[in-house]
């Protein structure tokens, strides 16, 4: 039974990582109904700067400054500077191609994905970058409940991200800017003629959404520990796949279809094998899609004729 | 995300067919190829102009490995240059590590009149693509890292690896295991790569034949999360193996490993020797190069190495050995009276015959251009995360 529970733990940990990532994603495609093919890149850019700030304040192993304000300072410039870099992104590149055909801003994503990632590699080399987590936070800190053990780490990546996802969910669901959000994923040329300022709506929530891919990219880099510049590209694929499955645009739909892709990596790695992860998480996808071809929350669109 | 890649490539394709490779000078001069053949007259005073290829990931998953690759490549041409009076210029291929790109960078090479021979591919899925093309142009090509067994049967009669192969080094390693760590339960990892793969298929008769319980997992190269392939690891689990390509995937396995409070210690393969990356103490890893840094004869490449490119693992020094035969070969023609050519290359390299190389061994090769007597390295990483020389 202690194998089901930490193979449960390390399912929701890694589900949840998918889930913040998944959220950025299905935010952008609700208000923009654009597939950001440089989400994942943006996860990578976050964990490198998490690496960053471990180094500027005296590496993993000689650290300068207290361990709490160092994880404070990597999730808020991660943070910042992602949820800045995701603005430029549809300022610079969405936005200009707006009114286009839908094929066009797909394309300018990708590239941008190609972009970032051959940025980082002539910036910051070929070379891993290792986070040595266990430097500054011991591997034993956490809860070891009989043989099932649950690090600091995880239980920081939990809780941080089901706050993040609870937060969300309320600026959504309870706040102005959240109802114009809503408003604009409906229909956006409507939400215009009602007075909401639709270009500052999807700065924010470009914003949000990038900012929560630079948080999960510090979480990944605490988690797994390395950074290099192809990262994002998983981190991109599992967050569209939970996006689609949870039923993209919908912000529940994309938690929930992250921690069951998390979960069911980790039951299937665990009780089957590694060799078939892949092959029975998709398969199990694909019939989810057969059965809801909308995803678990989406909901269909109704056919005007 | 499917959609990505057949979008990608459908954009960047003709740029990536047209500007995949690029050529670099290696003794300061112009890096431009001319697109006239290699010209000579070692014995008439002329300069001994030529080309090389390299083909190696410079980006992708395993860049870093790549990237040492190149290094040394460029080090090495850079000084037989400077001692043989050479004009060599070496030409650069990223192949990602993939076949196909592996194959088009290979076209475009066999294409450049001005290119004798190649150093590179990286892996043996890559050479499994290029061998066919190289044979039909009649170039010598040399891998520092391509270990499969099937690489040398004959079917590519232009290949030559300077480094042991898996049938060596599998049982080498397994028996090394069996007899020395004695498991009772193992679990083995591949890491779904060719080279991976056959590492494994070189190592598990050999644990069977011991009467070893293995568990056998597969894990994607791309993949950063071992934490529930981690939980799988028994008590009785003594050992974990991984032939793997990616040190820093290897070093949060083992921190996933210690998360758990399991005992088990890695036993990892080459692309593992990284001592600045993969630093579990009581780990192992088997090597097709040995640490030049604690090879005497080896200290002045080293040090060169070391100022210009910062540290480095095993995968540099083989390439260098291969540039190295490569230049000599090129050399040895001009001196010769002849100009260089890929078939009088090819002729010079299956001469080869050095009494001592940087991987302090020597270096010639067998008529499937295997390397002769070839062996591999077994280090320990201790305590203090230093890698110690297992003596054979």
């Amino acid at each position: 039974m202690s194998f089901f529970f930490q193979e449960l733990v390390n399912g929701v940990t890694t589900g949840a990582l998918y889930s913040l990532v998944a959220l950025g994603f299905s935010m952008v495609y609700g208000v923009l109904k654009l597939l950001n093919f440089a989400h994942g890149d943006l996860y990578m850019v976050g964990a490198y700067i998490g690496f960053f700030v471990i180094q500027w304040f005296g590496g993993a192993a000689h650290l300068t400054i207290p361990v709490p304000l160092l994880l404070l300072i990597m999730f808020v410039l991660a943070a910042g500077v992602v949820g800045g870099l995701g603005v430029a992104m549809e300022r610079f590149a969405y936005r200009p191609l707006r009114d286009a055909p839908r094929i066009a801003p797909l394309i300018t994503a990708i590239g941008i994905s190609f972009f970032l990632e051959s940025a980082a590699l002539l910036l910051f080399g070929a070379q891993y970058r290792v986070y040595n987590t266990a430097e500054f936070i011991s591997l034993s800190s956490g809860i070891q409940i009989g043989s099932v053990t649950i690090d600091s780490v995880q239980i920081m990546v939990l809780v941080l991200g089901i706050a993040l996802m609870a937060g969300l969910r309320l600026l959504v669901n309870r706040t102005k800017l959240g109802k114009q959000m809503r408003a604009v994923a409906a229909d956006r040329e409507a939400a215009e003629m009602l007075g909401i300022n639709v270009n500052f709506v999807i700065t924010v929530t470009f914003f949000l959404g990038s900012a929560l891919a630079g948080v999960a990219g510090v979480m990944g880099g605490l988690l797994f520990n390395q950074v290099t510049s192809t990262i994002g590209f998983i981190a991109g694929l599992k967050a569209f796949t939970a996006a689609v499955v949870g039923g993209i645009g919908s912000i529940p739909g994309a938690m929930l279809g992250g921690l069951l892709i998390g979960l069911a990596e980790s039951f299937v790695t665990g009780y089957i094998s590694s060799t078939y992860t892949n092959l029975l998480v998709f398969g199990l996808l694909i019939v989810v899609m057969l059965v809801r071809p909308s995803g678990l929350l989406g909901q269909a669109q109704l056919q005007k004729v | 995300m499917k959609g990505r890649l057949v979008l990608a490539a459908a954009a960047v394709g003709s740029l990536a067919v047209a500007g995949c490779a690029s050529s670099s000078s290696s003794n300061g001069a112009s890096g431009s190829t001319s697109s006239a053949s290699a010209s000579s007259g070692g014995g008439s005073g002329k300069t001994c102009t030529a080309s090389v290829g390299f083909e190696g990931p410079i980006t992708g998953p395993v860049a870093p490995l790549g990237t040492e690759q190149l290094h040394f490549a460029e080090l090495a041409v850079s000084m037989d240059n400077a001692a043989n009076k050479t004009k060599i210029t070496l030409v650069q291929g990223d192949t990602q590590l993939q076949p196909a790109q592996a194959t088009t960078v290979t076209q475009q090479f066999v294409s450049n009149s001005s290119i004798v021979a190649v150093v590179g591919p990286a892996g043996s899925q890559e050479v499994e693509a290029v061998g066919g093309p190289m044979a039909r142009a009649g170039m010598a090509f040399i891998s520092g890292s391509a270990t499969a067994v099937a690489l040398t049967t004959g079917k590519y009669p232009t290949f030559f690896r300077v480094v042991s192969k898996d049938s060596v080094q599998g049982p080498q390693d397994a028996n090394y295991i069996v007899n020395t760590l004695h498991p009772k339960n193992l679990m083995i990892v591949d890491d779904q790569e060719a080279y991976s793969t056959g590492l494994v298929s070189a190592m598990v008769p050999v644990f069977q034949a011991a009467g070893v319980k293995v568990d056998h997992e597969s894990v994607s190269q791309k993949v950063t999360d071992f934490s529930a392939l981690v939980a799988k690891v028994t008590p009785a689990t003594s050992v974990v193996v991984l032939p793997w390509q990616v040190a820093a995937n290897a070093q949060q396995f083992g921190r996933d490993l210690a998360q758990q409070h399991k005992k088990a210690l890695i036993f990892g393969t080459d692309g593992l020797f990284s001592p600045g990356t993969f630093t579990i103490a009581g780990s192992y890893v088997s090597s097709f190069g040995p640490d030049i840094t604690a090879i005497p004869t080896d200290a002045s490449i080293a040090a060169a190495a070391q100022s210009k490119y910062g540290s480095f693992g095993t995968f540099g020094p083989p390439v260098f050995a291969a540039t190295h035969v490569i230049d000599e070969a090129i050399a040895s023609v001009c001196k010769a009276g002849q100009t260089p050519s890929r078939s009088n290359v090819l002729a010079a390299i299956k001469q080869t015959s050095e009494s001592t190389s940087i991987l302090g061994q020597p270096i010639s090769f067998d008529s499937h251009g295997d390397l002769t007597n070839g062996k591999f390295f077994l280090f320990k990483i201790s305590t203090s995360g230093k890698y110690q020389l297992i003596p054979s």
